[in-house]
């Protein structure tokens, strides 16, 4: 018993000692960053002026953000992007992926050419988008006048609403390819045998669709979404590269706000309390869809 | 850039009695590089007891300032010598980063007057004018026999060369939200009597701001002279449209002027000329000022051995030698008389030297590039109507004030800088 009980004991102390590697770099480049940035955050620490030294002045930096506007305008134009887009993918993914799912010759070949735009880096596609929607004559004006949708072309990037048009574009052309290809491994994993017994019953294809499909795809569903929502929560890179933000602040998001003030202004206190914000956010987010995810699990296997 | 670096690896400290070494992150790239490092090489025949090692750097500006930043936060003492951006001298001065250079007695007086005030801070000296960079206006000498005098001359000219020799645009400029765009509003503010900054008291709200202002958009929407497009445009799309003899006007940096010459890329080759920027009644002609600068590490080991350098680089001879190789302006008036000048430049130095006598340095104050991008933002919102231009610069204003309040720099303030 005794010697069992030591052997225990020795086993539990090896396990630890193996762990603690990955626990250490866990904590040093996860727990620390974030500890220090939340330090950060209810400290004045402007790089740009040492004169006013590096006091600590509590929630200043967070009722700094309350109060200002250009901050929740990025935070709604964060939301907006990331429902939009997302709605979108989610949308054409599903039906990209039904029509991949389907038996048809070149299947392979269609496959991999849906995937071409997720493979092409996001600066590469926000450039190329931009490109054709530059100017008052550029690809997308001249498309729409010859097809006589529009007779005088609009400046796409100087409309503070026309500017998201491209930039939605780019975001959904960009990733729903990988929305699609998530889904698509979804409808794979179901069961052929359900579609011949929905059949057999009588049900329409819509039917089929409602009642075996959906519940079925629930998961991969899920998967995509958080996948998704969180990334077009932190975008930056495309609209940095877009519009900058512009024109005037009309699509700045939350990330590239911070970003300005950490990066360009080197406000490092302030900066940090938007990161901390953001942080909050997304891990909020995170937490809601995990819930969320692992009730959806349980029930379709139920 | 690699034979910077491999400089770098090679030398650490001099032994004591041995040269001071002085590190210095300048330019490295293409032409400028062989400039500098000819005229480095003089200096060290000259002066066997000081070594400089070159530095590389980002040349894009803002990596090149986050850069300086970040080690001069730090309290590195290298590198010992600086090329600051126009704008920057202020900050780093306020931010007890670069020296007071009054203690070496610089002859202030052979300077651009503006580009002496640009560099000071609380009238002390803290950085040497280099090179000048001003904004101009480009106008084509086949479609007019002289420069427009003012604004509305300007539209008159524009619309004229639209109208009857079938011109696409008017006049092209930068109106991206940029550090650009500030610049030109900075002419035409200027150009109406008013001025972004005064003291500690931002005035850019005040009428000629708002006529400045509403000047701009109006040749946008109202007189059709200058195209949407330009408000998403930097200085090479402006460049593009006047090269193609799509436009009649053009404001822009020099640096175009040689590059327009080149008659396999340029239409207008031998059809324009440069001027200053037109004024309205009450204001005075006003070219935004840029250029580079020389400063000293507050820190540095070696204060009087990088001065030397700093000195030399910044001698008449060695001005006339980067006009030369890169185009770039001298700093000194004197210089413009020079027959050599007239051999190096592009731009006719007596037409250049009366731009830059226009000249008129963007607020000089630390925290000129946060003021900058509240102002960027308000001018572009009014720009694309997303907003009146009075509410633009009123909201700008109210914005600026409050953070140079913040800071302690604001009307009645205590004052930053030491």
């Amino acid at each position: 018993m005794r010697a069992g009980e030591g052997a225990e004991r020795r086993e539990a102390r090896l396990a630890w000692r193996l762990v603690a590697p990955a626990l250490a770099t866990i904590l040093l480049i996860a727990l620390f960053p974030l500890l220090w940035t939340v330090w950060e955050s209810v400290h004045l620490h402007d790089l740009r002026m040492p004169w006013l030294g590096r006091p600590f002045i509590g929630a200043a930096n967070y009722l700094e953000a309350f109060r200002d506007a250009r901050f929740w305008g990025a935070l709604g134009h964060t939301l907006l992007f990331t429902v939009v887009t997302v709605t979108l993918e989610l949308g054409l993914g599903c039906v990209l992926a039904l029509a991949m799912n389907r038996a048809f010759r070149g299947r392979a070949v269609v496959r991999a050419a849906v995937l071409i735009p997720w493979a092409i880096p996001t600066v590469v596609a926000a450039l190329l988008w931009r490109f054709i929607f530059e100017g008052q004559t550029g690809i997308a004006n001249t498309l729409l006048v010859d097809a006589g949708l529009v007779r005088d072309p609009p400046v796409w990037f100087i409309h503070s609403g026309l500017a998201w048009v491209p930039v939605v574009l780019a975001d959904v052309w960009k990733t729903t390819p990988f929305v699609a290809l998530l889904l698509l491994a979804g409808l794979q994993n179901i069961d052929a045998s359900l579609y011949e017994a929905a059949r057999i019953d009588g049900a329409s294809a819509w039917r089929q669709f409602r009642y075996v499909t959906l519940p079925l795809l629930k998961p991969a569903i899920l998967v995509a979404l958080i996948f998704r929502t969180l990334d077009a929560f932190r975008v930056f890179d495309l609209i940095y590269v877009m519009t900058g933000g512009g024109p005037g602040t009309s699509t700045e998001p939350i990330a590239l706000y911070t970003f300005n003030s950490l990066l360009q202004n080197l406000r490092f206190g302030y900066g940090s309390a938007l990161s901390v914000i953001v942080f909050l956010i997304t891990f909020a987010l995170a937490l809601g869809y995990i819930r969320f995810l692992g009730a959806g699990l349980t029930e379709t296997r139920a | 850039m690699c034979l910077g670096l491999l400089l770098a690896l090679g030398c650490g400290r001099a032994p004591a009695g041995g040269p001071a070494v002085v590190t210095f992150p300048g330019s490295a790239l293409g032409a400028e590089g062989q400039v500098l490092r000819r005229q480095l090489e003089r200096f060290a025949a000259l002066r066997p007891d000081i070594r400089v090692v070159q530095r590389p750097t980002p040349d894009a500006a803002d990596q090149r300032h986050q850069l300086y930043v970040q080690w001069l936060n730090a309290g590195a003492s290298d590198p010992d010598i600086l090329q600051l951006d126009v704008v920057w001298t202020p900050e780093f001065a306020a931010a007890g980063w670069i020296l007071n250079l009054d203690r070496f007695h610089p002859a202030t007086n052979a300077f651009f007057p503006a580009t002496v005030t640009a560099n000071q801070w609380h009238g002390r000296l803290y950085a040497v004018p280099w090179f000048v960079d001003v904004g101009m206006l480009y106008w084509r000498t086949d479609l007019m026999s002289a420069p427009p005098a003012t604004f509305a001359d300007l539209a008159r000219e524009a619309s004229h060369a639209q109208a009857d020799r079938g011109l696409r645009y008017g006049l092209v400029w930068q109106g991206a939200r940029y550090e650009g765009l500030v610049t030109v509003f900075s002419e035409y503010l200027g150009g109406f009597g008013g001025r972004i900054l005064d003291g500690g008291t931002v005035t850019v709200s005040s009428p000629a701001g708002v006529r400045a202002l509403t000047a701009m958009r109006d040749e946008i929407y109202r007189d059709g002279i200058v195209p949407q497009s330009a408000l998403t445009w930097h200085e090479e799309e402006s460049r593009f449209a006047f090269q193609n003899g799509e436009a009649a006007f053009m404001r822009n940096w020099p640096y175009a002027y040689a590059l327009m010459e080149d008659t396999a890329a340029s239409r207008v080759a031998g059809r324009y000329a440069v001027a200053t920027m037109p004024a309205a009644p009450g204001g005075r002609p006003t070219a935004a000022l840029g250029g580079a600068q020389l400063a000293i590490n507050a820190r540095s080991d070696h204060p009087e051995a990088a001065w030397a350098v700093v000195e030399y680089l910044t001698r008449p001879e060695q001005m006339l030698e980067r006009a030369r190789g890169v185009g770039q302006f001298p700093t000194r008036p004197a210089l413009y008389a020079e027959p050599e000048l007239a051999r190096a430049l592009a731009i006719p130095p007596a037409q250049a030297r009366a731009i830059i006598e226009h000249a008129v340095p963007r607020p000089v104050t630390p925290v000129y590039t946060q003021l900058s991008e509240i102002l960027q933002i308000d001018l572009h919102r009014a720009l694309t109507r997303q907003q009146e231009p009075a509410a633009a610069l009123a909201h700008a204003a109210r914005e600026m004030q409050a953070l140079l309040d913040r800071v302690g720099l604001g009307e009645g303030g205590p004052g930053a800088g030491r």
